[in-house]
């Protein structure tokens, strides 16, 4: 594996991403960017996942004219991971949204979006 | 049967076809709902049955038509089966305490309710770590609907931080699962488990990510403030499925997963785990909203299981057992007290006072407290007792400490609050509604604790002959549910079930065993004497019986156990009787509290010396003699454990209030009766640590030390009080000092002396208690400056009291002289001088407050509103003469007991016995007759009191304000009364030593525990963003500590 390989670069690019997810997540305190640097940590986690099931020079995993049953575990990508991120993009959709119906429900509350005002239960 | 991946397709199909339903229709959502989760138990019900009755075997379900990693598969085995079992009946319950919340909400709620619960099957079924991942996620994503079931601030604002928290964790889980793959190769978690991913680093890591987040699911203490404010702030009825149901699910996966690390794994979960456990326990001891405290407990009590999960390794075949055990009675307690919490609706745990206007759910309350504790005959006690033994055999010894100082730091706040519900004041409190849907889900719980307790008794090591521990508490059982009835009726059937027990036990014993035929004869008869006194009582008295039995069923219990479960389960029986007939006094919340604090302190330390014995040496009672390893440790342990039951100083601070503080005729009974048990304990340990070879123990001679200075101590305090009963308290705190120094001397005379003091402190006690006790309920007053002149009011009372003291005080002729003899003959052959000084002293001070309760009392001016006053009821005269007779008979014949007793011992102590001919005793250094003394200072009274009583014809009766009021003034005594602080100049001399530098110590150790309590739970400051901080800086010390 190079340092430039397509997979390299994806996978760096994803944990940036993740790092970057949880610094908004750990610094803003506007509730709307917080719940964009969980977007970030989503699409960083769902960009390694795809980078994981790359495999150089291989092709879609279909079967079919172009990929014969018997060479296909050498000429395709892995399946696996790219159903996984369908999966993991619906539920972090989902997140997301149930996320901002709650800062809708706050910001009525409270007309304000900073996070350091919603501190009324503690200890 | 029908597959359990029809859990999951009903489910849906239901979701998704409430979806069609109109408009109006949210009542039958739910009932549709309703009977889904019914269908669903009814599922894992059969499946359950047929894994535990029948012979079915663990069963994969492939979906798809292929086999694993190219498909999801389902297992469903005994655990699995179980487990859905508890999730669904618990969920079929949680949906109709919830059933009104949800139809007003609408039936998106009732949807949202069913796939919470579907999520949770799947969690525990699914043998795909993707596939777990995702119906975390939905489970995730079904409680943040939950939440805002309850719709206020809070209840948004925590659900918001629940959404950063679980965002951030199902994050982290997923990033482990890809990695997982990509170093396995496939998703199947027996893949993972073969793969032996610790090997690779990244396989490592990838791992370390899987069950990190897993873990941090359970809500670990710190990373856990998001999840307290959830519970605290939403509805009851959710909390309740959160802290019951979700937590199975995860705790499930978190054991399905674990396998795949290698034994440090398994160290670290134990090493968080039970971070968890102490930590959230401390933290909830200044907690005040009960929905908070509970979320504490929740925690703690998961971080418990977790530990046990990660004990796994060196639990062997109890694990399944113990885990099982302890987590139902978490699962059932937990739920039922979130449960009555919504009933009650209270924010401070102070207004659970109300409760107490149904008796039923205190009951029902008690029963959970009791079961989260680990108190007999709830599952709990029995889990827990394995956990301990089993510990100990593998040799993790300071793990057992860690464990109880956390159960402990629960007990302190759960009976803070159990006390708070029994006593305080309810007048003020808003009536509460009952709706039977809330309450049946509470009962249904609620006897479950009792039957699975019941049933967790078969899985236990050494419980094959349990039946006759069981027989009296059903027997109990009946009594309370015979509550209704007057006091009267429940008093003879009380009286009837004692005395047959005791005719059981009894008899048989004097053959086999003298030792406990006294101390059985003590509890059982002494039993059936002081419930006499209860016929006094008017209307129902209730729960008064009950409680009273399962005292006396746990001292019978100690005297024919066998083994040390069957002791232990006794004892703890014996402290739940007499901590709820304790707390029955009027002002006795605070005393009952620092007495079950005590006592739960000491049954701990009791149960660990048991499990270290038990590692050496087996279950039975004789496994305590001859241990080889670490003997002191283990005798020290339980020696402080037994002595926090005969109060000696320094143990002692809960008694003064708690015995003074009782009912008239509880008093007696946890006075003269219940201490006792604590020297049965000591006995039992002395003997076990070799009678008379132990002689020279540096033990005994430390615990001679503190009884010598207890009984000085106890006896000086007894002479300042004001107040009778407190006075007697303090007396009795004396008199054990003597019983403990008398049996540390360990010779044949010192042990006498102990017996003898034992059987006479039980006879003179239950005399001076009753006595005084029904005078009190004559004057309303515990006083004595109030009282006064009452001799002629009440004769039978002024006798009673005037041969307990007699007896007390050990001068001739009664019993409390041949105690005397004995001990000092005792003291100089063992040439303990120091200590006998010591003893003497305390001795001449007795006289002084025994002095004080026939004058202050008795003698002087009768005061005004006494005037028409009775004398004591006729129910308590029966029992406290009866026991004059026992006193007269045991001073006239003393041979009749000691002769037998000093045969039992010669076995034991061979060496110096006492001879006897015929009733003249004899020792080395003189003799005594008991039966002479008494006929010489019979003929000697007689005479003095005829020559009395002719002289007295030619006095002149002086009515009482014939002249003056003598200096007193009868409506103000304390000012004037020469009986108000009667010994000032003595106290001024030598009152320092009962300053109440001990009462200070405790004091100030409870207050530093609550300071450190309330510094430490600052850092859950409320903000979403710190909690997410702690997410990630609990992750990171995670993995700095592993690699």
């Amino acid at each position: 594996m190079s340092y430039f390989s397509l997979e390299y670069i994806a996978m760096i690019t994803g944990f940036l991403l993740i790092v970057l997810g949880i610094w908004a997540i750990l610094t803003y305190k506007n509730l709307l960017k917080i719940v964009i640097g969980f977007s970030l940590f989503d699409t960083g986690i769902n960009i390694i996942i795809v980078s994981i099931a790359y495999v150089k020079n291989s092709t879609a995993p279909i079967i079919d004219s172009a990929v014969s049953l018997k060479d296909a575990v050498n000429k395709i990508a892995d399946p696996v991971p790219q159903a996984l991120v369908l999966t993991s993009i619906v539920i972090g959709l989902g997140v997301t949204a149930l996320m901002l119906a709650y800062v809708l429900k706050l910001y009525q509350d409270k007309k304000t979006l900073d996070i350091e005002s919603f501190t009324d239960l503690k200890w | 049967m029908i597959s359990p991946i029809h859990i999951i397709s009903i489910s849906l199909g239901v979701a998704f076809a409430i979806g069609f339903l109109g408009k109006n229709s949210n009542k039958l959502s739910a009932v549709i709902m309703l009977l889904t989760i019914g269908i669903l138990t009814f599922i894992s019900a059969q499946w359950a049955q047929a894994f535990y009755f029948g012979n079915q075997e663990t069963v994969q379900i492939f979906t798809a038509g292929y086999k694993p990693p190219f498909s999801i598969n389902l297992q469903i085995g005994v655990s699995e089966s179980i487990i859905i079992l508890l999730i669904n009946s618990i969920g079929l319950l949680g949906g109709i305490y919830l059933f009104d919340t949800l139809v007003k909400t609408g039936k998106n709620a009732v949807v949202v309710y069913l796939i919470f619960i579907m999520s949770l099957n799947q969690v525990v079924l699914t043998q795909d770590i993707f596939n777990l991942f995702v119906f975390l996620e939905i489970q995730s994503i079904a409680t943040a609907g939950l939440i805002v079931l309850e719709r206020n601030r809070n209840s948004i604002s925590s659900g918001f931080k629940y959404m950063i928290a679980t965002g951030i964790i199902s994050s982290l889980l997923l990033i482990g699962i890809v990695f997982g793959y990509y170093f396995t190769g496939s998703l199947n978690i027996a893949d993972f488990i073969q793969a032996n991913m610790m090997l690779s680093k990244g396989g490592a890591v990838a791992l370390f990510l899987i069950l990190a987040s897993l873990l941090l699911e359970l809500k670990p203490f710190p990373a856990n403030g998001w999840a307290l404010d959830v519970y605290e702030s939403i509805k009851p009825g959710t909390s309740a499925m959160l802290s019951a149901a979700s937590a199975s699910a995860v705790l499930f996966a978190l054991y399905k997963v674990l396998p795949a690390g290698n034994p440090q794994t398994f160290e670290i979960v134990l090493g968080f785990g039970l971070i968890t456990f102490v930590g959230s326990n401390l933290l909830g001891i200044k907690q005040t909203n009960p929905q908070r405290l509970l979320g504490y407990s929740s925690v703690g009590q998961i971080g418990l299981i977790v530990a046990i999960l990660g004990m796994k390794p060196f639990l062997g075949e109890k694990f399944t057992f113990i885990a099982i055990a302890i987590f139902i009675s978490h699962f059932l307690a937990k739920a039922g007290l979130f449960w009555l919490s919504g009933i009650i609706k209270a924010d401070n745990i102070r207004d659970w006072a109300n409760l107490r206007k149904k008796p039923f759910l205190l009951v029902l309350f008690g029963t959970f407290v009791f079961t989260l504790i680990g108190f007999p005959p709830f599952p709990s006690f029995f889990g827990k007792w394995e956990l301990i033994m089993q510990l100990s055999q593998s040799g993790y010894w300071y793990l057992v400490g860690v464990i109880l100082l956390g159960s402990f730091f629960e007990g302190i706040y759960l009976f803070k609050w159990l006390g708070y519900a029994i006593k305080l004041d309810n007048v003020n409190l808003p009536e509460f509604n009952i709706n039977w849907k809330k309450i049946i889900p509470v009962a249904i719980v609620g006897v479950l604790t009792y039957l699975a307790g019941y049933y967790s008794s078969f899985f236990t090591t050494g419980t094959e002959h349990f039946e006759k521990f069981f027989v009296p508490l059903f027997f109990i059982a009946i009594l309370y549910f015979l509550d209704f009835l007057p006091n009267f009726v429940k008093n003879i059937i009380a009286i009837a079930g004692m005395s047959y027990y005791g005719y059981i036990l009894l008899p048989g014993l004097y053959e086999t065993d003298l030792l406990r035929f006294i101390f059985g004869a003590i509890f059982i008869v002494g039993g059936v004497l002081t419930l006499i006194a209860g016929f006094t009582y008017k209307g129902q008295r209730k729960g008064f019986h009950p409680a009273a039995l399962m005292m006396f069923a746990g001292l019978g219990g100690i005297i024919q156990a066998s083994n040390m479960i069957e002791f232990f389960f006794s004892w703890e029986m014996m402290t739940l009787g007499s901590y709820i007939l304790i707390i029955r006094g009027k002002k006795s919340m605070p005393h009952g509290l620092s007495y079950m604090l005590f006592s739960l302190a000491g049954a701990y330390l009791i149960l660990a010396a048991f499990g270290f014995t038990f590692s050496q040496n087996g279950i039975s009672l004789e496994a305590l003699k001859g241990l080889a390893f670490a003997p002191n440790l283990i005798y020290g342990l339980l020696a402080v454990g037994f002595m926090t039951k005969t109060a000696s100083l320094g143990l002692h601070i809960w008694l003064p209030g708690a015995h003074a503080e009782a009912e008239s005729d509880v008093s007696p009974m946890v006075s003269a009766i219940l201490l006792k048990a604590g020297v049965f304990g000591l006995i039992i340990l002395f003997l076990s640590m070799g009678a008379e070879a132990a002689g020279q123990n540096s033990i005994l001679y430390l615990l001679g030390w503190l009884g010598a200075i207890t009984a000085l101590v106890g006896n000086t305090a007894a002479s300042f009080q004001e107040d009778a009963k407190k006075l007697l308290a303090y007396s009795s705190i004396g008199q054990l000092g003597y019983i403990l120094f008398a049996f540390s001397i360990m010779t044949h005379l010192g042990w006498l002396a102990g017996f003898t003091y034992s059987i006479n402190h039980f006879l003179f006690k239950a005399v001076l208690f009753l006595a005084i006790g029904a005078v009190v309920l004559r004057l309303k007053t515990h006083n004595m400056y109030e009282m006064g002149g009452l001799i002629k009011r009440m004769p039978f009372a002024f006798i009673a009291v005037l041969i307990g003291i007699i007896t007390l005080s050990g001068v001739p002729p009664l019993s409390g002289f041949a105690g005397k003899w004995l001990f000092y003959n005792a003291v100089i052959e063992k040439g303990w001088y120091f200590q006998g000084t010591i003893v003497f002293f305390a001795g001449t001070i007795a006289f002084l407050y025994s002095f004080r309760l026939i004058h202050s009392i008795f003698l002087g001016q009768l005061k005004d509103n006494h005037r028409t006053v009775k004398d004591i009821s006729i129910w308590f005269i029966i029992p406290i003469y009866t026991l004059i007779i026992g006193i007269m008979i045991f001073s006239a014949r003393p041979d009749l007991i000691l002769k037998p007793i000093g045969n039992f011992l010669m076995p034991y102590f061979p060496t110096d016995a006492l001879s006897w001919t015929d009733t003249m005793a004899k020792t080395r250094l003189g003799y005594w007759d008991g039966t002479w003394v008494m006929i010489i200072i019979g003929i000697m009274f007689s005479l003095i009191f005829a020559w009395l009583f002719i002289l007295s014809r030619k006095a002149t009766k002086v009515e009482q304000f014939n002249i003056a009021y003598s200096g007193e003034r009868p409506e103000r005594p304390e000012t004037t009364h020469m009986a108000h602080n009667i010994y000032a100049g003595f106290n001024k001399a030598v009152g320092f030593i009962v300053t109440p530098n001990i009462s200070k110590f405790w004091a100030s150790a409870s207050e530093n525990l609550d300071g450190a309590a309330g510094y430490f739970r600052r850092i859950y400051n409320g903000n979403g963003q710190t909690y997410a901080l702690h997410i990630i800086i609990y992750t990171l010390a995670m993995y700095l500590m592993i690699f």
